[in-house]
């Protein structure tokens, strides 16, 4: 048995350890006897429904994600679509997971168009309050930064955000689960991520699937799916030292968690500067409460 | 001494007798060398000290950063500029925030926070990639030293581009008559020091047996800088630093003002020729092992040669440079032989990889990994260290507060499943009882871990105290004793 993984932006879009996800599929694939092919897909190729059964894709800076928010307009957006609406598994990894909503407003105010395939949009925070980023202090007040622990049904996920977008799902759209340490999609509704058929859009670096197999093994099983168009049972692996590092990573987690809000309020003398309000001292400028939210269109 | 009679020197008084008796009371304590607190309390007092004290330098300062290889380079530096003649200030124990420059600059003040610099004081300054563009404006270097932009921490510096867009931004408030030395072969930075337009020094490596033809999985200097086209590589010798061209827009590595060539690279040391226009070659030997290190020696030749210090000054600095803190600092521990790498970047931890390897050293790893402030909370850049394709060791031991991540990354790597041990120092005995007598083990960490492993080893004699042995408490001393 045999399946493509098919690498989204490998040189582009790869910035935080994400290619962690492409091997942990190998290596579980590989465990199992099945025989996993990796599929670069770099700006300028296009994307084979019938070519690959699980599409991964990272995250990257913003000038980054211009360049492959026009490769996906201009190349991808149409097989990427279509591929999951055949059933190809989909993992989108916190800028992949923003350009394949509807939209990204990034932080110097540029609307980026997105593919739709998760019914949700992204709002850099810097554009969302108008403000400058002009210190690496500026910039961390605007972003979202730590581990992150979310729940979902039957399992809990844990890894490392680190984003200055804020996601809002449109009404009706699933969330990939709720938030029980970090942000999030936003910081305000409780959701992380997004999950549209085979497709999960989230904010969870760490890389996400080493440490949370089960969610690699949901993706394993589409893409199988997606291949002999029945799900075939997949074997169970040990996973002790897998699941033992999710143990510790969440038990990280929650004893940060304890500590930073007052460390934040501390900080920003007495506003808790992410989320919430525009009250930090270099965070002001023109426009910055019309800013503030972007409804979806219609 | 008569005593200044206004508020603000009062409070300048009180800010650094504040910071002096804080480092005091640190070292007593056994907390640490003092070398952030004192500069910390200080500023936080009275903001205006550092912009003073730093202008007030008789021999102006100059200011070293970059991703990696700035401690190193910085030493060299200060060592040549002491040979020259000059009496160096420098926060050489590697607390590079705007308060280590403070802490430094206390140390030699009077109580009331005037400067008691000799005409010969020159202020030397390592200073973290994110301090940088706020600091430039207030110590108005003489010369400001680039090593290279690499990815790192991104859990502090957030994006490699942004941190490229503040440089840019600070350093346009460099003055004229300051000097911009860069190294070529970063893409970013050459053509960071094009757009400045300032007086600019370039240094790179021209040796074909060196380059490699691959790239490195975390590299980000991927597009041509200007037009954001793919750029060509000829090959690279470390990271992304190598020999590239754009063919979009014709853009290429400018011609260094000094080349490193003929580079031999050997298990303790390596050496090199510098070359330059209207110059005699220039035969060096570093102390230190690794390509990182001829940029490092470079690096520090071209900030030497933008001071106008001699050559003789240089190469003696250069041959006679020790290894900062945790940077393959070689020991005996009972009939092994042991070194210590700090590693806190794929780039830094690919390239410390490489010599390991090259120095025999491969086949015992202990591999340290925590998650505190220093090491940066996010540990997923473990997976953009390039493990694939080295050869298998017959041991690995993986230590930290996230040797669980460590180690599954290794195991995926296809290097066999290591051994864990959370406790750094416990992991080292361990490791090392696993070394038959006469063999060698490396010890690869990240800043915490490598502080808790040292600490094991100054506990038992094996190794001086940091602070000890970069010679930081002179200042305070003199302050003290005064």
């Amino acid at each position: 048995m045999r399946i493509a993984i098919g690498y989204l932006y490998p040189s582009v879009m790869s910035q935080y350890g994400d290619r962690g996800n492409v091997l942990t599929l190998c290596e579980r694939s590989r465990r199992r006897g099945i025989e996993a092919e990796v599929v670069p897909l770099e700006l300028g190729d296009p994307v084979d429904p019938d070519r690959v059964d699980v599409l991964l894709m990272g995250g990257g800076a913003d000038t980054q994600q211009r360049l492959v928010a026009e490769d996906l307009v201009g190349t991808k957006g149409e097989g990427l679509r279509q591929a999951v609406e055949e059933g190809v598994a989909l993992l989108a990894v916190c800028a992949g997971y923003q350009l394949l909503g509807h939209f990204y407003l990034a932080a110097d105010g540029t609307r980026l168009p997105g593919v739709g395939i998760f019914d949700a949009h992204t709002v850099h925070r810097a554009a969302e309050i108008g403000a400058r980023m002009e210190s690496i202090t500026a910039a961390g007040q605007v972003r979202a930064v730590g581990n992150v622990v979310v729940r979902r049904e039957g399992m809990e996920l844990v890894g490392f955000e680190n984003h200055g977008g804020r996601t809002y799902l449109h009404p009706g759209a699933q969330p990939l689960g709720e938030v029980v340490v970090g942000r999030g999609n936003n910081g305000e509704d409780g959701t992380e991520g997004c999950v549209v058929a085979g497709a999960i859009g989230t904010y969870l670096h760490g890389p996400v699937l080493p440490k949370n197999p089960a969610l690699a093994d949901r993706l394993l099983a589409s893409a199988l799916g997606h291949r002999c168009g029945e799900v075939p049972p997949l074997h169970p692996l040990a996973d002790a030292a897998e699941k033992a590092a999710h143990d510790v990573a969440v038990a990280r987690a929650l004893s940060g968690d304890r500590r930073s809000p007052v460390a934040l309020r501390r900080r920003s003398g007495g506003a808790r500067p992410w989320p919430g309000t525009e009250r930090t001292a270099r965070l002001s400028g023109p426009g910055a409460r019309s800013a503030r939210r972007h409804r979806p269109p219609g | 001494m008569s005593a200044p009679r206004s508020l603000a020197a009062l409070r300048r008084a009180t800010a650094v007798n504040l910071g002096i008796g804080a480092g005091a009371l640190s070292r007593a304590l056994g907390k640490g060398g003092g070398t952030t607190v004192p500069g910390y309390l200080a500023e936080r007092l009275d903001p205006g000290l550092l912009a003073d004290l730093a202008r007030a330098l008789p021999g102006g300062c100059v200011a070293v950063s970059g991703t990696n290889g700035k401690t190193t380079t910085a030493r060299i530096l200060a060592d040549a500029l002491r040979l020259e003649g000059y009496e160096p200030i420098a926060n050489r124990e590697g607390s590079n925030l705007s308060r280590g420059l403070v802490t430094a600059l206390i140390g030699a003040s009077d109580r009331w926070g005037r400067p008691r610099f000799t005409e010969r004081s020159i202020g030397v300054f390592e200073l973290d990639e994110g301090t940088l563009p706020q600091v430039v404006a207030r110590v108005a270097p003489r010369a400001v030293v680039l090593t290279n932009l690499l990815r790192d921490q991104l859990d502090r510096y957030f994006e490699l581009d942004f941190l490229r867009h503040l440089w840019t931004t600070g350093l346009r408030l460099l003055a004229p008559s300051a000097t911009l030395v860069v190294n070529a072969d970063d893409p970013h930075l050459a053509h960071l020091a094009q757009e400045l337009a300032g007086r600019a020094l370039t240094f790179g490596v021209e040796d074909p047996g060196h380059l490699r033809p691959i790239m490195e999985h975390a590299s980000d200097a991927r597009r041509c800088p200007g037009c954001e086209h793919p750029l060509e590589y000829a090959g690279t010798f470390y990271a992304h630093l190598g020999h590239y061209a754009c063919p979009a827009c014709g853009w290429a590595r400018p011609r260094p003002d000094l080349v490193a060539a003929r580079v031999e690279l050997g298990p303790e040391w390596s050496r090199f020729q510098v070359e330059g226009a209207d110059r005699p070659a220039l035969q060096l030997q570093v102390p230190l092992p690794g390509l990182h290190n001829v940029y490092n020696a470079l690096a520090a030749l071209a900030g030497a040669e933008a001071l106008g210090v001699s050559e003789g000054s240089l190469v003696a600095a250069v041959g006679s440079v020790q290894g900062a803190f945790g940077r393959a600092e070689q020991l005996r521990l009972h009939g092994r032989d042991v070194v210590l790498a700090l590693a806190k970047n794929p780039s830094g931890f690919n390239a410390t990889l490489r010599w390991l390897e090259g120095a025999g050293y491969g086949s015992h790893l202990l591999l340290a990994l925590n998650d505190a402030g220093p090491d940066g909370r996010d540990v997923s850049w473990i997976w953009d260290v390039d493990f694939e394709g080295l050869p298998r060791p017959e041991q690995v031991t993986c230590a930290g507060t996230r040797a669980l991540d460590l180690a599954l990354r290794v195991e995926y790597a296809g290097l066999g499943a290591p051994t864990i041990e959370e406790d750094p120092a416990a992991a080292l005995w361990g490791s090392l009882g696993r070394v038959p007598e006469g063999g060698r083990l490396a010890v690869v960490a990240t800043y915490t871990a490598m502080w808790s492993l040292r600490q094991a080893l100054v506990r038992q004699g094996h190794l001086p105290e940091f602070w000890v042995e970069a010679g930081a408490p002179r200042g305070l001393a003199a302050a003290r004793g005064e």
